[in-house]
């Protein structure tokens, strides 16, 4: 499946492909002006100021690709550009290779060292960011030591005064300007590109929560090691053209704490969120840096990027172009002022009731069963309500999970058979969010065997389970705060189940926007919204994935008795679209009016299961709900 | 490969072992505060290194005896940690940005100890440092020796003062469940100035130590930075004897590595170590 | 002694509570009882100064509490028995009633109060030295309800202490609260369980979306037949299945 999608469908030709073309066609056409300065006849000093502007607008945006998009901030930066540094220097000057063929090899060997530390420390789960930033930070002293301490540099250093510079411009300089220009084009590409990819999408929901979009189908370790590959690929490669550029290159320069600094400043002045960020942030640090090396005095000119770094972070946290957005909205239309439960999202909407359900559905309210678009995963609509003969779909023998000692999950076994909707109840810490944890993914299971439609999920990574076709809601809802409630909703149509490509996701992602009564919110942040809101948004981002089992945890409580009985109608359809539903959910009238069959667990163990009637009147139930006495 | 003497290799395993002390004495208000307050203080070195050139130039300057110095330091360093942290409180910052904060603020310092006392090397030369004593066919520095019980003692008190007082119990109880803690009359934000200032003063005692052993420079900081990390990182955050421990470890590595092959590869046995530990326990944080 | 007036909590721009009043006077024991996601814990929550009110007036012995530090309202005389116990698991016991003990006013008794912590809960004693972490789920709920009465709390406020509990568990537990109660300690009760609540409190409120919708005696509110089908599942108009 790839990962990067960038062709249109042919279907959607909308603002959003004229977008992406436009702002593609800017970034191509400044290149070509800017090709011809070197023709202007200026003095080299203008094309050498140049240079170093885009030499650093490169060295940001690449930065910025892995760690302003996913939050994971490197310190390492300095190494990777060294490496392509030496790459160059050694190929050039001790072998003897073309310059410009040293090119993709400094970009080869940055990116295979970038990928040795991402392989490591990516998969280790708690504090990977810290983690991460702090073993970036090593490495760059380790592999200056080893440059240092090997024939790559042994000490003296290396001179690439012998090597010839390519001639692309009337002069030196020019050819440095130019080649850097080059590079700054493919870098600010790749940076918009990606942020408009799949890739970007995933990244920044990465940036969010990580375990979350793991659990919708993000495959978080191959974005962040595809994302560190581009990044330090790109490093390399201006790593390359500076060493010739400096034309003597010593490890003590090379592998220090300036290059980790300054892109770090750039990026986060400029803003991390935004591929345009770092150019912001690099035209006026380099601005600053000439003002200082001009004037000699290259040590207070590091004490005062350490103090811009820390004023830009206590007061200036999401960069220059973060705080222009903010003000933008700030003046901008203001969402409506909800603080009361909204009017029944769904009373306006024409559902069915049990009355007219006919073989066609073709209203608003079951978007997946329209005829549109079909995809491999839309199944065809099959009669109303009626469940279909259970063939096994998801079967759990003998889980157990443990949390601190404390068997959360013990020896639980059920199947659940397709087109069912299977209530779990139990009272509080009875093990069902646990139970859902473990199908979705969220946790390991400590023994037992779980199994989707035959395949084994035990081993199976959470986005891969996701991709399979389960999806869910989390309880206590968890949106990715700085993704807009139709990219929230959009993610899980790409990376789920559906596997939609973007274009098509945000068509599908406003349909089940609409549904949800959230169309009016799609352009708003998560935080804007109130509980209500945000556990509609959990279920449109859920159903968005077009799931076959679709876990649902408490999504009606809070609800009024009006909005219950429109939730009960639209669950229903869902099943009738052909998705499976597992229910945990604690308003009783809801359980018996929608499930098929319930199990009933207790201390992680299930203590009874059937058909709901029968099985609430049990007296085993009626105790671990109410208390003995009151069977 | 000619392998050493026996006698060599023992008097660099125990120079290890005192190095590794440093890194321990270092690595302690860092865990501390990284594992308790879930802060990363960068500028815990570049504070050290402060306070060992500012004991480096009353020393030799002023004629002050170093450990006298400490009289001035340790308050100093304290302040300055009670400092930072009231920054941190006061612009609640997250754990991350605190690591880009104390960046600057590390930058800032290494300018300034630059801009002051240039980038030569600097040594302390005091009665301390010739000081040495004999432990059989070995010699054991003073200075070295002095590193070492400030460490041990500093991280029994550590030890002793979190499992027996009040005041270490809620901190620990603080670390686990914040909220919790202050409904039972925790005050979670005296407490974190407070160890903030602990950390930052054993920084600077770790100052004196490396002026005293040390020879100094201002790009040593982030020399120490990779190490001292890995020695926190191993030891386990927030562990009193950790650091001191895991500073052994690799200290003594990083000796015998030394005198087996060439000095300059010591900077990549720390980092070795570290990438093993992540890779046999990933689950350990 | 307890007085709430129009209090109002916010999660974000979310509102959890909205315009709740409510009283407890020195001695009751009052339930508040409603579904989840109504807005229980984030009453307790306030009450105990966890979470910070965004309107309303709340005063304790004539005190205002909202003029107060979070730490300071163990000082006023409340103590909390968390939802989900949150005991502090990597620390002993012991060491947890400690930190029970840890304002000024409780600190000289200590001693004494474990030793009145054993009593009341004989299966304390053995397992003083033992990580919390390590207890069952019903040990743990005895450790966090007599960690909170080491504070010599006027108010005890109790945050679903049914919460997963093997039913015999809970017997003994209510048992152990109504004790408590008896003793001279004001008790606040939030429980999903409304059938054991109502029957040891004397007065209740029902709170549903972050408003108190209800109030009075036991009796009467089971009387009531909202009551009745919304929480004890009693009625005859759940819908079978299509």
């Amino acid at each position: 499946m790839s990962v990067i999608e960038l062709a249109d469908p042919p279907l959607r030709r909308d603002a959003r492909a004229a977008r992406t073309r436009n702002v593609t066609a800017l970034i191509a056409g400044a290149a070509v002006a800017l090709a011809f300065v070197p023709y202007l006849g200026l003095p080299p000093f203008y094309e050498s100021f140049l240079y170093l502007t885009f030499h650093w607008i490169v060295l940001a945006t690449s930065w910025n690709i892995l760690s302003g998009y996913s939050g994971y901030f490197s310190f390492g930066h300095g190494a990777f550009f060294g490496a392509g540094m030496y790459t160059t220097a050694t190929l050039a000057a001790k072998l003897d290779v073309p310059f410009l063929l040293t090119l993709p090899a400094a970009a080869f060997v940055a990116m295979t060292l970038g990928l040795a530390v991402g392989a490591v420390v990516f998969r280790v789960r708690r504090i990977r960011g810290e983690l991460f930033a702090l073993v970036t930070l090593a490495v760059t002293f380790v592999v200056g030591t080893v440059v240092l301490n090997t024939p790559i540099d042994g000490g003296p250093g290396v001179y690439l005064s012998g090597v010839p510079v390519p001639k692309l411009g009337p002069t030196a300089a020019s050819s440095f300007y130019l080649m850097a220009l080059a590079a700054m084009v493919v870098t600010l590409l790749a940076a918009y590109l990606i942020q408009r990819s799949k890739l970007g999408l995933g990244l920044f929901a990465i940036h969010d929560d990580e375990d979350v979009a793991e659990v919708l189908g993000v495959p978080t370790f191959r974005s962040k090691m595809i994302a560190l590959a581009v990044s330090c690929a790109l490093a390399g490669v201006a790593g390359g053209i500076h060493a010739l550029f400096v034309s003597y290159v010593t490890a003590g320069e090379t592998f220090t704490i300036t290059v980790p600094l300054t892109v770090v400043l750039m990026s986060v002045l400029g803003g991390t969120r935004h591929w345009a960020g770092p150019v912001v942030g690099a035209a006026i640090i380099t601005a600053l840096l000439y003002a200082f090396t001009a004037g000699n005095h290259p040590v207070a000119g590091r004490a005062v990027f350490g103090a811009l770094l820390i004023v830009v972070i206590l007061f200036l946290p999401d960069g220059v172009l973060g705080w222009r957005r903010k003000i933008a909205k700030a003046h901008g239309p203001k969402p409506t002022d909800d603080q009361l439960p909204p009017e029944s999202a769904f009373l306006d909407r024409r559902v069915p009731s049990a009355d007219e359900e006919s073989g066609t559905i073709e209203t608003v309210a079951t978007p997946a069963m329209a005829t549109g678009p079909s995809t491999a995963t839309t199944p065809a609509p099959t009669g109303p309500s009626m469940p279909r003969a259970g063939a096994d779909l998801l079967v759990a023998k003998h889980l157990r999970k443990s949390f601190s000692g404390v068997r959360a999950v013990d020896d639980v076994s059920l199947t659940i058979r397709e087109g069912e909707i299977l209530g779990l109840l139990g009272p509080n810490g009875s093990g069902k969010s646990t139970f859902i944890n473990l199908v979705s993914g969220h946790y390991l299971i400590d023994a037992g065997e779980l199994t989707f439609r035959g395949r084994d999920l035990a081993r199976s990574d959470a986005h891969v389970i996701a991709q399979l076709g389960i999806a869910r809601t989390y309880q206590i809802p968890r949106p990715f705060a700085h993704l807009t409630v139709l990219e929230n909703v959009a993610l899980t149509a790409m990376f789920g189940a559906a596997a939609l490509p973007r274009a098509e996701a945000e068509q599908e992602a406003e349909r089940w926007l609409d549904f949800t009564g959230l169309a009016a919110k799609r352009d708003a942040l998560p935080d804007d919204l109130n509980l209500h809101q945000r556990k509609f948004l959990e279920l449109a981002r859920a159903l968005a994935a077009r799931p076959r089992l679709l876990l649902l945890d408490e999504v009606l409580s809070g609800l009024t008795p009006g909005e219950i009985n429109e939730a009960i109608a639209l669950i229903r359809k869902i099943r009738d679209g052909g998705a499976t539903i597992v229910f945990v959910e604690h308003v009783m009238r809801a359980v018996l009016a929608l499930t098929d069959r319930v199990v009933v667990l207790d201390h992680g163990s299930v203590i009874a299961e059937g058909a709901p009637h029968e099985v609430m009147q049990r007296r085993e139930v009626v105790t671990a709900f109410l208390g003995a006495g009151h069977a | 490969m000619n392998l050493p003497s026996g006698t060599l290799l023992a008097q660099s395993a125990l120079s290890g072992l005192f190095v590794g002390a440093l890194y321990g004495l270092l690595g302690l208000g860092l865990s501390l505060s990284w594992g308790l307050l879930r802060q990363i203080n960068l500028a815990h070195f570049a504070l050290a290194f402060l306070a060992a050139y500012v004991c480096f130039q009353l020393s030799s300057v002023a004629h002050v005896d170093p450990l006298l110095t400490l009289a001035l330091i340790v308050p100093g360093c304290f302040a300055a940690g009670v400092a930072i942290q009231w920054l941190f409180a006061r612009f609640r910052i997250s754990p991350f940005n605190s690591l880009l904060v104390t960046f600057g603020l590390t930058v800032m310092l290494e300018s300034l100890i630059q801009g002051i006392w240039t980038a030569d090397f600097r040594r302390l030369e005091s009665t301390y440092g010739d000081a040495r004593f004999r432990l059989g066919p070995l010699y054991v520095p003073a200075p070295e020796l002095l590193t070492f019980i400030v460490a041990l003692a500093l991280s029994l008190a550590v030890w002793a003062i979190l499992k027996y007082t009040d005041a270490g119990r809620a901190l620990r109880a603080a670390a686990e469940d914040g909220p919790i803690a202050e409904a039972f009359g925790i005050d979670r934000k005296k407490l974190a100035l407070l160890l903030a200032g602990v950390s930052a003063a054993s920084a600077g005692i770790g100052g004196v130590c490396i002026a005293l052993s040390q020879t100094l420079a201002p790009s040593q900081i982030y020399a120490w930075i990779g190490v001292v990390f890995a020695a926190v990182m191993m030891g386990g955050l927030g562990r009193p004897f950790g650091p001191l421990v895991a500073g052994i470890v690799i200290g003594v590595s990083e000796a015998l590595t030394m005198a087996i092959t060439a000095p300059s590869w010591a900077p990549l046995v720390s980092f070795s170590l570290l990438l093993v530990v992540l890779l046999a326990r990933p689950g350990r944080f | 002694m307890l007085e709430l007036f129009g209090v109002e909590a916010r999660y974000g721009a979310a509102l959890a509570l909205s315009g709740v009043s409510l009283s407890i006077a020195a001695g009751e024991l009052v339930a508040v009882v409603g579904p989840n996601g109504a807005g229980k814990t984030t009453l307790i929550e306030t009450i105990a100064g966890i979470h910070r009110s965004s309107a309303g007036t709340m005063t304790f012995e004539g005190r205002d509490l909202t003029a107060l530090a979070p730490h300071r309202y163990c000082d006023a005389g409340i103590a909390i028995v968390p939802e989900g116990r949150r005991l502090f698991t990597t620390m002993t016991v012991r060491e947890n009633l400690e930190l029970g003990s840890y304002r000024r006013a409780a600190k000289p008794l200590r001693a004494a109060s474990i030793d009145k912590a054993c009593t009341m809960f004989p299966v304390l004693a053995t397992c003083l030295d033992r990580a919390a972490g390590t207890l069952s789920g019903g040990q743990q709920q005895m450790v966090a309800i007599a960690r909170a009465l080491m504070a010599q709390p006027r108010l005890l406020l109790l945050d679903e202490p049914s919460l997963g509990l093997a039913p015999i568990i809970v017997l003994e537990m209510f048992d152990i609260i109504r004790r408590v109660n008896d003793a001279g300690t004001a008790i606040l009760l939030v429980e999903q369980n409304v059938a054991m609540a109502l029957d040891i409190a004397s007065r209740a409120y029902v709170l549903e979306e972050g408003r108190i919708v209800a109030e009075g005696a036991p009796a009467a509110l089971r009387e009531q037949p909202h009551i009745r089908r919304a929480y004890l599942g009693i009625g005859d108009d759940v819908a079978a299945p299509a």
